[in-house]
């Protein structure tokens, strides 16, 4: 049997291995594996690479993540409130950047692995890399420069200031934001992260128009890559389409790994990735929650039938919501892990 | 003169830049179209027009969806100040985001949108609990409460929508107080607003006035 990597490495070169790799993004359930409160369980890196570790061996899936929670990020960056709820994700309370002058106080930390924020991430991502490291892709998250902004002054402000705000404060905050990006990413990937999640929905022609997607946000993205390189890094809008954007991305940054949106026609994507990079066919999460095994089956085939013809393709989920129940979870897997065999 | 003006304003709006529309706004009014038209004839259509181009295009997107809010909010509040009379409410929501939810950009949308329609806002903010949802509806004799849910734990949980609809059927005011939802979970779920008790939901901030003044138009017939 192929480990994960092994896997993920076939599928990336366009061979063949026994099953296309299966990626199912577990992270809030991790503390209702261990029966502790959401903010015990991302009190301590160990626990969260230890409920990786058991949820990857319990369902079989292809990799573990060392992400905590989004906010994180704004912790690194001067964030000391985050709110926690026992169903859902942990969310940024109160937002660094309060006003534009805030955006002159803002400080990047000269070095990311020396902040408290950042010690537990390095310890759960040390156990990971110990115990599953170069047999299961390690994933990390990291925000886009473009995108940051939103978790440190809130969505609605940081549209205000990119859009009708002062252009001078906008360039300020997104240099910096770009020199967190930078560091992030070189820390992840001294950690030991194999996967780098690149995410910013202000890569999709859901958020931005074209034009501006082509004028603003193509220039951050080309910046962002061109300082850290295309190595393990994947395209990744949210739950944002951008199917209109691939072949422009591809052919100016060289990313060669495209996690589209559950909204996206799966087999358009491929036919516009056309063999130079990975699709990643991504199933509505959300309707797991709810959906029979009889549809949870349907919709699994029916994504795998539109990417897999072909290799170079990988199934995933989005950021797993925790309603779902275990049950749906494993008949997703097993779903994907029979229709996804090459050796049926 | 108007057709040429509407096609301006909707490019402008397009474009998401909203210096040219103000200036097509304003080349209209020193043209003599009444501040009336102006947002009667253009803002409001333009809305519409926005919300039929996300129906039948992929290129509509949150940033012009933010844009034609923030800028019909920014004409209207101009005009209305300069309208010969007051112009007469179509009714009255409470919105807010649902209790553990923070996520504030959708209902700004909806808000600036709804200024345009003459439906009066009253905005709770973000975070807010089941009953003050309630209180502010009687309080303000408003026909509908939006609620604005991010998450899939504040749209299904026992907090938000769910809990305003069990309070309306205790106090008896179903039939007087409608309730709309909107935010991303309800996208991927276009039947989660019936799990969770809702009378209507809007599949984003430009479409909700609609929805909205459907349901003030039935609390009132």
């Amino acid at each position: 049997m192929s480990t994960g990597m092994q896997r993920l490495t076939a599928a990336m070169k366009g061979e063949t291995s026994d099953r296309i790799p299966v990626f199912c993004n577990l992270i809030d359930q991790g503390a209702r594996e261990l029966g502790i409160s959401p903010r015990q369980y991302y009190a301590d890196g160990a626990q969260v690479a230890q409920a990786q570790l058991r949820m990857r061996e319990k369902y079989g899936h292809d990799n573990v993540w060392s992400l905590f929670y989004v906010g994180k990020e704004a912790e690194l960056l001067g964030c000391s409130k985050i709110r926690f709820h026992a169903q859902g994700p942990p969310n940024v309370e109160e937002f660094v950047i309060k006003g534009y002058d805030d955006i002159d106080r803002l400080r990047v930390p000269d070095d990311l692995t020396a902040h408290p924020a950042f010690r537990e991430e390095l310890k759960c991502l040390a156990i990971l890399k110990r115990e599953v490291g170069g047999d299961y892709p390690i994933c990390a998250y990291i925000t886009s420069t473009m995108t940051l902004p939103a978790l440190l002054m809130g969505m609605e402000k940081w549209m205000e200031l990119l859009f009708i705000g002062p252009a001078e404060r906008r360039d300020a905050l997104l240099a910096k934001c770009h020199a967190f990006f930078v560091k992030e990413m070189t820390a992840y990937r001294d950690a030991g992260a194999d996967v780098l999640v690149y995410s910013n929905p202000f890569g999709s022609t859901d958020t931005v128009p074209m034009r501006y997607f082509l004028e603003h946000s193509l220039p951050w993205i080309e910046k962002d890559i061109g300082a850290v390189g295309t190595a393990g890094i994947v395209y990744y809008c949210g739950t944002s389409r951008f199917n209109r954007v691939i072949d422009t991305v591809l052919e100016r940054t060289g990313i060669g790994v495209y996690y589209l949106s559950p909204l996206d026609d799966v087999a358009e994507g491929k036919r516009i990735i056309a063999g130079r990079g990975l699709t990643c066919g991504v199933i509505n999460d959300i309707g797991l929650i709810d959906w029979t095994r009889e549809q949870i089956r349907n919709e699994v085939r029916r994504l795998i039938e539109a990417g897999m013809p072909g290799g170079k393709f990988l199934f995933g989920t989005g950021v797993m919501p925790c309603q779902i129940p275990e049950e749906n979870i494993r008949t997703m897997l097993e779903a994907a892990y029979e229709f996804g065999s090459y050796r049926r | 003169m108007l057709e040429s003006i509407i096609k301006a304003y909707n490019e402008a709006i397009f474009d998401t830049d909203r210096e040219r529309a103000l200036q097509v706004i304003h080349a209209a009014l020193e043209q003599g179209v009444s501040p009336e038209d102006v947002v009667f004839k253009i803002v409001v259509p333009a809305i519409e027009q926005m919300v039929t181009s996300i129906s039948e295009n992929f290129d509509a997107n949150l940033a012009q969806h933010f844009m034609t809010a923030q800028i019909a909010a920014e004409v209207t509040e101009e005009m209305l100040a300069r309208f010969k009379s007051a112009p007469e409410s179509v009714g009255r929501i409470i919105i807010g985001t649902a209790e553990g939810d923070l996520h504030s950009l959708g209902k700004r949308i909806v808000m600036g949108c709804l200024k345009a329609q003459m439906i009066e806002a009253v905005d709770l903010g973000v975070n807010v609990p089941a009953e003050r949802f309630v209180d502010e509806a009687v309080a303000r004799d408003a026909q509908v409460i939006g609620i604005s849910a991010m998450m899939v734990h504040t749209a299904r949980g026992e907090g938000g929508c769910r809990a305003v609809r069990r309070l309306l059927r205790e106090r008896g005011l179903e039939k007087r107080i409608m309730i709309v939802v909107g935010g991303a979970p309800y996208r991927f779920d276009p039947e989660l607003y019936r799990v969770v008790g809702a009378d209507a939901w809007a599949e984003n901030g430009i479409a909700a006035g609609r929805v909205i003044a459907g349901l003030i138009g039935e609390v009132r017939r």
